[in-house]
């Protein structure tokens, strides 16, 4: 796409990919080292993992004691009763509040950002100032609401808070300002298709970007979260992996082959996901066309 | 009514839209990632509603440990065969722990019939008025059974809060010295000697130089930091001091702890420095014993099981001894941590629940399997005879480690406890860390030349502390009246 | 379902899942805390009015003031080093003739995909002194001291780095998100005006990211100033040595959980809400100014 009109361009051109080269790769190296060490961890013995910071060395090909290593982690693992079970619970939760949240946060950006009505300005600034409400201050009271409501120990009482995050709305309220032209609107109003169609016909397909990221945050931070599951859920059974793992974690010591099996276990679901939809982030994330 | 709302729009969005996207080419993969995870929300809910069980019921139990739930299982399921109502164990994390409790309290939410609690935890639901705390008060059964004279008295004490008890003890978890056997007896030196700190730190001292009479700077003699808040407080205890006093209330300014402070940061900072840190429950700590960089650490006796599971290699190379005393004649041993089993306030069977948790904690099986797979001695006297406990153990250098242990059981301190207890704990690490700051700011720092400092630094801790008792007025009511006390 | 074109509803309808979970999930717990921050509850229902009490005392209170501080600082070091990071790696991923970018950015975004509890556990390992990955690697190239104190001494500088290895990928992607919606048009007409990369830069690139970097800034203030899952397991449930690592989110949960003071509790978090709303409403400002239509 660039083109250098003269040599110098071209060379500083060069320059400037070669820098981006080097930051690039120092990042990918840095940021890989943890997942190395930790894929290493999971698959050594406990006794190895005080004495060698990466694999055993030994006498085997490249100097590593290749067998030293062991499968024991993840067998004990899937020992553990339900993880299938776990696993399930953790999808069911993050995917229902994932969707469920990135459309609830989807309608009212949009309703904040191109709708008139009255009150509009009251609803923007009780959004903008929900998003500064720590969290924790709303631990207490919110069981007790749960409490009330008769929520505790159901998917109801895990998902439902979940789903309405003022952040969201505010962050689909920017997208729908910066990526979707008002003509187009008009245009789609004129259309005779009312404003929830219009939504869903011209909205929410250019706030794409923000729908794709958004949602596999959302279902991040669901698939990760393990506190509220904690004091949320009663009963075994419907706890997700992540509750399931960090239980691993014991108060007084730690099998840390397990623990880095388990990371591991969790990471790989969620990583998956993203690779299968990666292209197609991407693609919603360089589809946005925007009129400048 | 309002979910549906979200259905609705779903269904509207997702169905309704993925026809008219196939003649769009450039944006469909997008819609194909918002259709995937629509697609998983969807099959693994239906996945889920098909394998939906009934609610269970009987009572159920909170542990945080997973060795402890390994244990009782057997016992839980014999009491499960015969007895009512059925016992569900459940594993939590601890910040689940506190914050179900605490909410348990706060708003009436249900908590489980029988909680086994750490102490930590424990302290949390002494906050209020005695006659709402959270848990059964057992004083009066457990005076009745007899189980006050069978139980280990010191054993009772982090349960107690003004005078009432609330919960069965679990453990004495009496402390003794772990020390690298391999090394000290290859010099010839015989620790059977060694009755006070000073005579521990003169007869090792030789162990920290080399062949030619060089300082090695890769061996301490003992595994104690100032961040080591737990040991601080179990080097108080053994002293007489502490954090916490009977009646509840925060101690730090006690004469006896600044003493201690002083020396213990002095081993670690002092022109004689003696002490390292080798982290407790960590890999890098267990390395750092492994290497022989400390060579002797804090071993209560639920460490034994730590040691044996997480540094296999470090057996046989070790051995226990009781700890040096602060001065002749003095106390040899300490205590550290501790659980109890408690039952809700509100559980609507009290007397099964008390009957499940004897039948749980008083059988001699379990006393015994507690000993065999967890390394516990148990608090009940009459068990402390059994033979088990007098088997060698190989990790130990052979050494008959249960006899030992319940040998120093009665010598253990009391542990007090109260709502007070973690904030005390946090002050004494901020006062040990400032000390050890003065301590490198002012060489050479002697225990004589850092006690005034440790007295001058834990009065200030003290203060700040009694800020917060003198707030809950809800405690202060029930404690007998102390100038410091009263608003 | 019936939308008549310009109905009065719609924006109501679009809406009300949003208020409806709001008002049961935020507003009534917030109101509850509201009336607590006035009194002063200790552990089973015993509570009695304070009024301004709690606020006084929180004034007086040093140890507020340090995890204020603390906070403060993290928050400082979080944006200044790691937003900066987050846009120079979208900026060389943005570079046209840069190959393996989906590999790049696969790898330096996957941190995300760890859940805190792991990040701190492995964190955990690789800090310790003499035996962590970070001190012997360190020691190794630069003769870095192998005892130095990651998570006794320099607590906030760890939990600096921590973050800054789990989300310099996730902001990466909000800003390439907003590098690629730079119309090709007019990255097309930037060229022909024969404008220079410094220029292309000030009139293409900055316009573009400007709302998503304010954006991303907010989102980083607010995380940070609410940090508390990372250190609070990193520390193992502590505020570290000498409170060196207290966060406000951190001193809410330990008087609230473990000192069972509530009311006091309820006021940390005002205060708390107050220094964010105060943020916020910078941020606001500029960023109504930011968007012109």
């Amino acid at each position: 796409m660039t083109r250098g009109s003269d040599g110098m361009d071209a060379r500083a051109g060069r320059v400037g990919l070669l820098a981006c080269y080097i930051l690039v790769i120092v990042a990918t190296v840095i940021i890989a080292v943890p997942f190395v060490w930790l894929v290493c961890a999971s698959f050594k013995s406990n006794a190895d993992f005080l004495l060698y910071p990466f694999l055993p060395r030994g006498e085997g090909v490249l100097g590593v004691a290749w067998d030293r290593l062991t499968l024991d982690h993840f067998r004990s693992l899937f020992r553990e009763a339900g993880v299938g079970r776990a696993l399930l619970n953790s999808l069911v939760l993050s995917s229902v509040t994932a969707v469920l949240a990135t459309l609830v946060c989807a309608m009212g950006g949009y309703a904040l950002a191109s709708l008139e009505f009255a009150g509009r300005r009251l609803v923007s600034n009780v959004v903008m100032a929900a998003v500064v409400i720590p969290s924790p201050l709303l631990i207490a009271p919110g069981f007790q609401v749960l409490y009330r409501l008769g929520l505790l120990d159901s998917y109801a009482g895990l998902i439902l808070p979940a789903i309405a995050p003022a952040f969201g709305v505010y962050l689909f309220r920017q997208a729908t300002l910066s990526s979707v032209p008002r003509e187009l609107l008009e245009a789609a109003r004129m259309d005779a298709c009312g404003e929830v169609r219009a939504f869903f016909r011209v909205v929410f397909p250019l706030v794409q970007p923000m729908v794709a990221a958004f949602l596999l945050m959302t279902f991040l931070a669901t698939w990760n979260n393990f506190l509220s599951p904690q004091v949320v859920l009663q009963t075994p059974e419907k706890m997700p992996l992540a509750v399931m793992i960090a239980q691993l974690k014991n108060v007084y010591y730690q099998d840390y082959g397990l623990l880095m099996a388990g990371t591991l276990a969790s990471i790989l679901p969620v990583g998956a996901l993203f690779l299968l939809l990666q292209k197609d982030f991407v693609t919603g994330l360089t589809s946005g066309a925007v009129k400048g | 009514m309002r979910p549906t709302a979200g259905g609705d729009a779903m269904r509207d969005g997702g169905g309704g839209r993925a026809g008219r996207l196939g003649s769009d080419g450039r944006r469909r993969p997008a819609w194909l990632g918002f259709a995937a995870i629509c697609a998983i929300a969807v099959v693994s809910s239906v996945m889920m509603l098909a394998r939906r069980e009934a609610p269970p019921a009987g009572a159920s139990m909170w542990l945080f440990a997973r060795l402890h739930r390994d244990i009782y299982v057997p016992a839980v399921e014999d009491w499960n065969r015969t007895r009512e109502p059925t016992v569900r164990m459940s594993l939590l994390g601890v910040q689940a722990m506190e914050q179900r409790t605490l909410s348990s309290f706060l708003s009436g939410t249900r908590s489980a019939e029988l909680m086994e609690v750490e102490r930590r935890i424990a302290a949390r639901a002494f906050a209020g008025p005695v006659e709402s705390v959270g848990f059964l008060d057992l004083t009066d059964r457990l005076r009745e059974e007899g189980l006050l004279e069978a139980i280990n008295a010191s054993s009772f004490t982090p349960w107690t809060s003004r005078g009432r008890i609330f919960g069965l003890p679990h453990d004495v978890h009496p402390v003794m010295l772990g020390y690298r056997a391999d090394i000290v007896e290859a010099a010839g030196i015989d620790v059977s000697t060694i009755e006070t700190w000073d005579d521990f730190v003169r007869t090792l001292r030789p162990l920290m130089y080399d062949a030619g009479g060089a300082k090695r700077t890769d061996r301490y003699l003992l595994n104690l930091w100032e961040t080591h808040q737990d040991v601080l407080e179990m080097l108080l205890l053994q002293a007489g001091g502490g954090i916490i006093d009977e009646r509840g209330l925060p101690m730090l300014d006690a004469p006896v702890n600044a003493r201690v402070l002083a020396r213990a940061v002095s081993w670690g900072h002092g022109p004689d420095r003696i002490a390292a840190d080798a982290p407790y429950f960590s890999a890098a700590g267990n390395r750092l014993l492994l290497d022989g960089y400390v060579l002797a650490s804090f071993v209560p006796d639920w460490m034994c099981n730590i040691w044996r599971k997480e540094i296999p290699e470090l057996g046989g190379k070790v051995k226990l001894m009781p700890l040096p005393a602060w001065e002749k004649g003095g106390r040899r041993t300490s205590a550290w941590g501790g659980t109890m089993l408690g039952i809700s306030r509100d559980a609507p069977n009290p007397e099964e629940c008390w009957a499940f948790a004897k039948h749980l904690y008083l059988s001699p099986e379990l006393s015994r399997r507690l000993y065999t797979e967890g390394d516990i001695i148990t608090p009940v006297k009459a068990f402390w005879s059994d033979p088990v406990f007098d088997e060698p153990d190989a990790y130990f250098g052979g050494q008959a480690r249960g006899r030992a242990y319940i040998n120093l059981a009665p010598q253990t301190p009391p542990r007090y406890n109260s709502p007070f207890s973690a904030l005390a704990l946090d002050r004494l690490r901020s006062a040990a860390t400032q000390l050890a700051a003065y301590a490198d700011a002012h060489p050479p720092a002697t225990p004589e030349s850092l006690e005034p400092e440790a007295a001058r630094l834990l009065k200030a801790m003290q203060a700040d502390i009694m800020r917060h008792v003198r707030r809950n007025r809800f405690f202060a009511e029930d404690a007998p009246p102390d100038d410091g006390v009263q608003p | 379902m019936t939308d008549a074109p310009r109905s009065r509803f719609a924006p109501w309808l679009m809406l009300a899942p949003f208020l409806a979970v709001f008002a049961v999930f935020v507003a009534w717990p917030l109101a509850t805390s509201v009336v607590l921050s006035t009194r002063q509850t200790f552990g089973p229902g015993t509570s009695r009015g304070v009024g301004w009490g709690n606020f006084e005392q929180l004034f007086a209170d040093p140890l507020f003031w340090r995890a204020l501080r603390n906070t403060g600082l993290y928050t400082v070091g979080t944006v200044l080093v790691q937003l900066p990071l987050s846009m120079l790696l979208a900026l060389a991923l943005n570079h046209p003739r840069l190959r393996g970018r989906a590999f790049f950015r696969m790898i330096i975004f996957s941190p995300v995909l760890v859940g805190v509890v792991f990040v701190a556990m492995i964190f955990t390992v690789l800090f310790d002194k003499r035996t962590g990955l970070i001190n012997q690697v360190l020691h190794a190239a630069i003769g870095w001291d192998l005892d130095f104190p990651w998570l006794d001494t320099y607590v906030i500088p760890s939990l600096i780095v921590a973050t800054l290895w789990q989300y310099v990928g996730y902001n990466m992607v909000y800003f390439l998100a907003a590098l690629q919606n730079v119309s090709p048009e007019m990255r097309e007409a930037a060229l022909l005006d024969g404008a220079g990369p410094w220029s292309r830069f000030r009139h293409v690139v900055i316009p573009a990211i400007r709302p998503v970097a304010t954006f991303v800034v907010l989102l980083a203030i607010l995380g940070s100033f609410q940090l508390f899952e990372l250190p609070f397991i990193l520390l193992n449930g502590t505020s570290g040595p000498d409170n060196r690592g207290l966060t406000l989110v951190m001193y809410l949960y330990q008087t609230g959980f473990q000192t069972g003071d509530l009311g006091y509790a309820s006021a940390i978090g005002w205060a708390l809400a107050l220094v964010l709303g105060v943020f916020a409403v910078v941020q606001y400002s500029l960023d109504r100014r930011g968007v012109r239509r």
